[in-house]
């Protein structure tokens, strides 16, 4: 590899270090593995220090996550099995649709809030990868919409609907396992 | 749900929830929500879930090694190549470089045919190599306006933070009554090692000392005060450790830093490690 510049070691020292933790969480939901998260961290660092030799960036966190989704995919595409692969058929993700007409109460709310922490896990697990990744930007990584939005490389709108049809189709299956 | 009224009154609602509603729909929001037992509910239900996501799902610390090889890329080649650290002066001081690029090159011309006349003769010194890194840590720290990772004067603060990601336990004296408050701690890579380094603040100037094992490459020999780029480099050992201390000070105030903190770690280590 080639030596970083001052200028861009100094501008990687100052960007990347402080968002490992969200990195890490994100390539670790994404690609649902600790050891592969590291390699794809580390390979999205690399790629961050070599654009930072040529540019600055003002927004770092959405910059970075946005590196290191694109470094999951790619990591995923040539290593994994087509279940986690992120070029799924969207269509499918119609059926799970925001669940409005429920009847909603609050003793409802209140299950929802006892859940068991492995039971979630599992259920935030198994969503499509395009909802998955929103979800951890928004809740785990704590992006904005527009952040996600340009992270993500979607519309806004995009953003906000899949957020829904994740969200509901947690509430979905945490009712079907209460 | 295919209804887009519905639709996109799902879309409010989550919006709502993540504060992502302007002024003026927030408080359309709000007047709704008061109205609107249903609606409600709905939105106790998504907070109840946003709330578990939260508490199951948080945000994971990233593992020591993966840290430690992310802040190693920055440094790849740094350590070996002093070029590095002459590289860092046209940032700080653009108009000087450019007069002396002229005399630059006719030095390049003349330590490259020095450097063919003492191919056989060369014999690396280790310990200036050490000191021209942490120079560049320095100056980089300098012109990044962060010169510790973690800013605090309480050293119970720092040095916990320093224990988690170094292989050297740093001690650590508070100098304020002598007139060098703490200011932060940092981890300086030094030969692919993560090595605590403690900055002190003196009127305006900072001192960064780097703890190194006593048989880390390149710690031994050349005690004293040199000077590397305009700053001032004080090296000592004692019978634990070496440190290199890089400052902006005058040679005598860093002089005076030096003696000051020596008899400070002294006094620690016969009282019990602080």
């Amino acid at each position: 590899m080639t030596p970083a510049s001052p200028l861009g070691a100094a501008r990687f020292l100052a960007t990347v270090p402080p968002l490992l933790d969200d990195a890490y969480s994100l390539a670790k939901w994404l690609c649902r593995d600790a050891d592969d998260a590291e390699d794809i961290v580390q390979e999205a660092a690399v790629r961050a220090l070599k654009a930072l030799e040529t540019t600055a960036v003002d927004r770092p966190k959405p910059w970075f996550l946005a590196i290191v989704r694109n470094a999951a995919i790619t990591w995923m595409a040539r290593n994994r099995r087509k279940d986690v692969a992120f070029a799924g058929d969207l269509g499918d993700l119609d059926a799970i649709m925001p669940a409005g007409d429920q009847g909603a109460s609050d003793p409802e709310a209140t299950l929802i809030a006892a859940q068991d922490g492995a039971q979630l896990r599992r259920a935030i697990a198994a969503l499509p990868s395009p909802l998955l990744e929103i979800l951890v930007m928004r809740d785990v990584n704590g992006l904005s919409y527009r952040d996600i939005a340009d992270a993500a490389g979607l519309p806004m709108g995009t953003v906000m609907s899949r957020l829904a049809r994740a969200r509901c189709a947690l509430a979905k299956s945490m009712k079907a396992e209460l | 749900m295919s209804d887009p009224a519905s639709d996109s009154h799902s879309l409010r609602l989550h919006a709502a929830l993540d504060g992502e509603l302007d002024a003026a729909n927030a408080l359309a929001f709000d007047r709704d929500l008061a109205a609107d037992s249903e609606l409600a509910a709905e939105y106790r239900r998504l907070e109840a879930v946003r709330a578990a996501v939260r508490r199951h799902a948080p945000r994971e610390a990233a593992p020591k090694a993966l840290i430690d090889s992310v802040l190693a890329l920055a440094d790849a080649g740094g350590p070996a190549e002093p070029a590095n650290v002459v590289e860092l002066a046209p940032k700080a001081r653009p108009s000087h470089w450019r007069q002396a690029l002229p005399l630059a090159a006719s030095f390049a011309v003349l330590g490259f045919a020095a450097g063919v006349a003492l191919m056989s003769l060369r014999v690396p010194d280790p310990s200036h190599a050490v000191a021209e890194n942490l120079v560049s840590d320095f100056a980089r720290a300098a012109v990044v306006g962060q010169p510790f990772d973690v800013a605090s004067s309480d050293r119970h603060t720092v040095k916990p933070w320093l224990a988690g990601r170094t292989t050297v336990s740093a001690g650590i004296v508070d100098l304020a009554p002598q007139g060098f408050p703490l200011a932060g701690g940092r981890v300086a890579v030094v030969d692919r090692v993560p090595s605590p380094t403690l900055v002190y603040r003196h009127n305006e100037h900072l001192v960064a000392v780097t703890e190194l094992p006593l048989d880390a490459r390149g710690t031994r020999g050349a005690d004293g005060i040199t000077t590397i780029d305009g700053y001032h480099v004080a090296r000592w050992t004692d019978a634990n450790l070496a440190y290199v201390a890089v400052s902006d000070m005058d040679e005598k105030t860093l002089a005076e830093f030096v003696a000051v903190f020596r008899a400070a770690r002294a006094a620690q280590s016969e009282g019990g490690r602080g």
